[in-house]
């Protein structure tokens, strides 16, 4: 299992670029809102990562949660 | 974080000051950070201004700002300051960033800083760290161990919250200043630390406080990617659109190509929990 699939069972939709133990969020911009950043970080600590990173104004057209 | 007693405080407030009279005179490491700013002060009272000197280590490695403070805050409490260039970041062995990197920088700070209170007829060197330095990650009290120097805060069992909470009763501005360490605790371990990933940091924690950012923050330098550890409580309104797009546009000013903030918020050493070297 690892976090992109834990989340999208939970049904959020992003990106995920890890770095060791540190996770990147990709997705458009206010698509993470306070409840649902909440649920990444749970599902975040429970695969291993020690840091989670939302980026902001991340290049792409086509977003995760667009 | 509970609010220390201020009376147990003031206690060790007077072991502080019986440990540095019996010393006669003192060079101190000085940082301008809240614990040497403390130490100077109380040193400075005990033993009057020819029996303290105060030396601060500039660097690259040491924010631009931090002298200019450093000397404002000497002139307001007479105490004397000189400033040498430490340069560590020519020593290949701390520019390689190991996780005992401190050492080597500790290291050179002392190899200076020890002879010239030799010259100056200073009896003891000393530092700034306190009692609850003392545990966790911290290579560089092996090189003040192997110098001589001494830690009279640790000493006196001052923690961090008392030396704040006695900085707040002398009206010394520093009691409530974020803790700053080193530009080069934000790039992880192995990732080479230089000048320029040292100047991009500063650049772009300055851009961050220009725009309003308060308390405790640190941008990681993570190769093009920096990202920011605000205090969590001001997550939620930095996240607000109009405000990312200025913390976006303040960093890549200071070259950074992609920004992130980090969900957890600021941690101290949080770089050390990244690289395994502390726990999480």
């Amino acid at each position: 299992m690892n976090l992109t699939s834990r989340l999208a069972q939970e049904g959020i939709t992003c990106r995920i670029e890890v770095r060791d133990r540190l996770a990147i969020i990709v997705a458009a911009p206010g698509y993470l809102t306070a409840a649902v950043r909440a649920d990444v970080l749970r599902l975040a600590k429970e695969e291993g990562f020690t840091h989670l990173a939302l980026e902001l104004d991340p290049d792409g057209a086509a977003l995760p949660g667009n | 974080m509970e609010s220390p007693s201020i009376d147990t405080a003031r206690l060790k407030e007077s072991r502080l000051a019986e440990w540095l009279r019996e010393q006669r005179s003192v060079l101190i490491g000085y940082s301008g950070g809240v614990d040497s700013t403390y130490l100077a002060v109380v040193a400075r009272e005990v033993l009057g201004r020819r029996n303290v000197l105060a030396v601060f280590g500039r660097s690259p490695s040491v924010p631009n700002d931090q002298s200019d403070k450093a000397l404002a805050f000497a002139a307001q409490w007479d105490i004397e300051l000189r400033i040498v260039a430490t340069d560590e970041v020519d020593d290949p062995r701390y520019a390689a960033n190991p996780v005992n990197r401190c050492y080597f920088c500790k290291s050179v700070l002392w190899a200076v800083l020890c002879p010239m209170a030799r010259d100056q007829g200073m009896t003891t060197v000393v530092d700034g760290t306190n009692a609850d330095d003392l545990t966790g990650h911290r290579p560089g009290s092996r090189a003040a161990a192997e110098h001589g120097v001494q830690s009279p805060l640790a000493l006196a069992g001052l923690t961090k919250a008392e030396i704040r909470e006695l900085s707040r009763a002398r009206g010394l501005a520093t009691w409530s200043q974020p803790s700053a360490p080193c530009l080069a605790s934000r790039i992880p371990y192995g990732t080479p630390v230089t000048p320029e990933r040292l100047q991009q940091i500063d650049r772009a924690e300055r851009g961050l406080r220009a725009l309003g950012v308060t308390g405790d923050l640190r941008v990681r330098h993570h190769d093009d990617l920096a990202r920011i550890e605000l205090e969590s409580r001001l997550i939620d309104e930095w996240l607000l659109p109009d405000n990312a797009q200025r913390l976006v546009q303040a960093v890549r000013a200071a070259g950074f190509r992609r920004v992130a903030i980090d969900l957890r918020g600021f941690r101290s050493g949080s770089l050390n929990v990244l690289e395994g070297v502390a726990a999480a």
